[in-house]
């Protein structure tokens, strides 16, 4: 418990730390042609979306797995090691 | 816990932080980007209130709900609102700032082809906030 | 068990008592009235906005108290006095005590519900959920408006003296051999989102009496026009109401806690891991509420902290994720309709959450903030993940309630029909988002994307509507008529009631 803790609030620390550092850094004047924000935001969105539609897939394919493999009908369904015990 | 081993737990945060980190960062990145004004932007001054809006050029022309606008130009809009709070938006310029009384928030683009394009109030403000639309007009240079 | 309905009682019996049974199944019922109230709104909503132009109500006044109306009953009078009901008849009995610390204050506690239900639903006001000056000050025409206040101020202290209860009976009443690391998760939860309760509640309660003053003219804490700002108010108000997203989740997440190990005929994968969620969520949860502010004029910084403070949050979530997938792993899961709800519920947490990462991202909010994109987020989170759980967890509590089995296929095709409804309002709405329509609006230009996708998402509404029907006359048919359940092991899963703290866990 305490290093999960402790490991967490280290990795929070960092999730502060590592864009706090980028900004001091990166603080450019970058003239030149005008941004298309619609370009900017969209293509960030579309990649956000390609990374949770993947993470999606992993996920809700895990869970559809095992809906179909542990259900108690499945013919390889076998006792859980704690049934009939006073859990 | 105690002896009970739980590294797959751990592999799995281990993930998750990492993209979220991977998030933070893109998202950190392209708002940088999107904050910086060119300095030559004309300024164009936004009032909100309900239920149209008012735009104010430079030059000190007026134009209600309807906006005229040249391609290739940038263009720096200081929103503000005269009675409750609206929310200014160009949705297919992604442009979105709320309008807010007695504050000036500010917000640029750049249009880059001739077009025609909705305005709309996206916070809500009362009984015609669904009506409360104006048209942009980007036109040639 | 809770046996309640087996024994016939006068209703004044029921409604007089202070024992935690009767102030659970008083809770029960109102929050479920209150649901098929909110929930008939929201039918109502979704048949307006079939077509362009006014179809069923017939001006926009009326459907801005309607949206108002609706957002209000369910969030304050049914999902957190759901919560209540499931904690007041769970908790005294997870942790092996006669009832509640404070049995008076519970009553009092419930009874404060129905007056300020009363308040809002006669007021009728239309200034949205989040009240937000100042249009709510200048504008909000009296006294719907007032009405809507002293309820919501009405069902904060309800809240709080309702948390104050629990943390109570969880930390100070528990059994002298159990130890607080052998509470069950669904007390976790309830120790959780009742220490987040007492954090953030009081700082909301200030700011709606700062509302009321300005809106009587003697004050202008958020009025511009003498010297107040507009935007005090929405840190006053989202540093209450974003924990709250979380005091209305966690518990949903610990009635799955119960489920899902329950009808696995597992254990939890790890209890450890669920208590720190909780705890970490109830923490963390309170760094990121100006997330909802992005675009009210924040500076880069101020962005930044807030978009790492939502980010930090999510950690805790997915732990509950893969909980929820380990605990299932190697089990012999029974689907029976509990099982199917939280099932359904972990996959629309899981979008609702990756729904809400990409809201976070600070850019992203120019094209989602206050479009249909938001409302079909926060709907997975309160439909999807929160009445799922809910909803299972009333099929679960049934037997030990009533005494009696409900309907199981009935129970399958209103999960069935509510999840297939559910991906077809609420994705669609992520969708119509993108697009660019606003939220809150009576009426739409007649854009054919927006149209298709206004009339999927209604469609979809009405499919939920039916299994609503379904539902309801499940629960009032079975409660009087049903087959009485066998109540040792009315799911036929096999061994007693699953009580984690008697958990012999060989590994652990």
């Amino acid at each position: 418990m305490k290093g999960l803790f402790g490991l967490s609030l280290t990795l929070v620390a960092l999730m502060i730390t590592i864009p706090a550092a980028g900004m001091v850094f990166a603080e450019t004047d970058e003239p030149g042609e005008y941004l298309d924000r619609r370009v900017l935001i969209w293509n960030l969105f579309f990649r956000m979306m390609t990374v949770a539609f993947t993470v999606g897939a992993v996920v809700s394919g895990t869970i559809i797995w095992q809906i179909w493999r542990f259900r108690e009908s499945h013919p390889k369904a076998k006792p859980t090691p704690y049934e009939g015990t006073d859990w | 816990m105690a002896g009970h081993s739980n590294w797959p737990e751990w592999i799995y945060i281990g993930i998750v932080v990492a993209l979220m980190t991977w998030v933070g960062a893109e998202a950190w990145e392209v708002e940088r980007l999107i904050e910086h004004v060119p300095a030559d932007a004309e300024i164009i001054k936004v009032t909100g209130q309900q239920w149209f809006w008012t735009f104010e050029h430079e030059d000190g022309t007026k134009e209600i709900g309807e906006l005229h606008v040249e391609a290739g130009k940038a263009y720096k809009f200081e929103v503000t609102a005269t009675d409750v709070i609206h929310s200014f938006n160009i949705h297919d310029y992604v442009v979105l700032i709320d309008a807010i009384p007695g504050r000036v928030n500010t917000v640029w683009f750049a249009p880059d082809e001739p077009g025609v394009h909705d305005i709309q109030c996206r916070e809500y403000c009362g009984l015609i906030h669904y009506n409360m639309r104006g048209t942009l007009y980007v036109e040639e240079p | 068990m809770v046996l309640e309905l087996q024994k016939p009682r006068p209703i004044w019996q029921i409604m007089f008592s202070t024992h935690h049974t009767d102030v659970g199944l008083l809770y029960l019922i109102m929050s479920l009235g209150f649901l098929f109230l909110g929930g008939a709104l929201a039918l109502a909503i979704r048949a307006e906005l079939f077509l362009p132009g006014a179809q069923i109500i017939g001006d926009a006044m009326t459907f801005n108290r309607i949206f108002t109306v609706h957002g209000t009953t369910l969030i304050f009078l049914f999902i957190i006095p759901f919560a209540s009901a499931v904690g007041n008849y769970f908790v005294p009995i997870m942790v092996r005590y006669k009832d509640m610390a404070y049995p008076k204050l519970n009553a009092i506690a419930f009874w404060m519900i129905p007056p300020a239900g009363a308040l809002i639903w006669l007021g009728f006001a239309d200034f949205t959920w989040y009240a937000t000056p100042p249009y709510s000050i200048i504008s909000a025409p009296g006294p719907a408006a007032d009405m809507w206040i002293f309820g919501l101020k009405i069902l904060g202290i309800s809240s709080v003296l309702g948390a104050i209860n629990f943390v109570v009976t969880i930390l100070k009443c528990k059994h002298p051999d159990m130890s607080i690391g052998q509470v069950p998760l669904l007390a976790w939860s309830f120790l959780s989102s009742s220490l987040i309760i007492l954090v953030a509640i009081p700082t909301f309660a200030a700011a709606l009496l700062m509302l009321l003053t300005d809106r009587l003219g003697v004050s202008g804490f958020f009025n511009p026009a003498m010297g107040g700002d507009p935007i005090a108010y929405a840190h006053l108000f989202w540093f209450t109401f974003h924990p709250e997203v979380y005091v209305l989740v966690i518990p949903a997440i610990g009635m799955m806690y119960e489920i899902i190990p329950r009808f696995s005929r597992r254990p939890i994968y790890s209890y450890g891991s669920g208590v720190f969620a909780f705890v970490l969520l109830a923490i963390v949860g309170f760094s990121s509420w100006a997330h909802h502010m992005y675009a009210t004029g924040m500076s880069f910084t101020e962005k930044t902290v807030f978009m790492v403070g939502t980010l930090a949050a999510v950690p805790a979530s997915a732990m509950h994720v893969f909980n929820f997938i380990a605990t299932m792993w190697n089990g012999r899961i029974r689907f029976s309709t509990p099982m199917m709800w939280a099932v359904g519920g972990i996959a629309l947490f899981f979008s609702a959450g990756a729904g809400g990462v990409v809201n976070s991202a600070m850019p992203l909010d120019f094209t989602t903030h206050d479009t249909y994109w938001v409302v079909g987020h926060f709907h997975l989170f309160v439909m999807g993940t929160i009445a799922f759980g809910s909803i299972g967890y009333l099929y679960y509590m049934f037997p030990y309630v009533t005494g009696r089995m409900y309907n199981e296929a009935m129970g399958k095709i209103h999960f069935i029909l509510s999840f297939v409804g559910t991906v077809l309002v609420f994705f669609t709405q992520h969708v119509l988002g993108l697009y660019g329509m606003p939220r809150r609006i009576f009426d739409y230009p007649p854009i054919p994307e927006w149209i298709a996708m206004n009339q999927i998402a209604s469609i979809g509404a009405m499919i939920i509507g039916v299994s609503m029907a379904i539902f309801l006359a499940n629960m009032i048919y079975s409660s009087g008529r049903g087959e009485p359940a066998n109540t040792d092991d009315p799911f036929g899963v096999g061994g007693k009631y699953y009580y984690p703290f008697e958990a012999k866990n060989p590994s652990h």
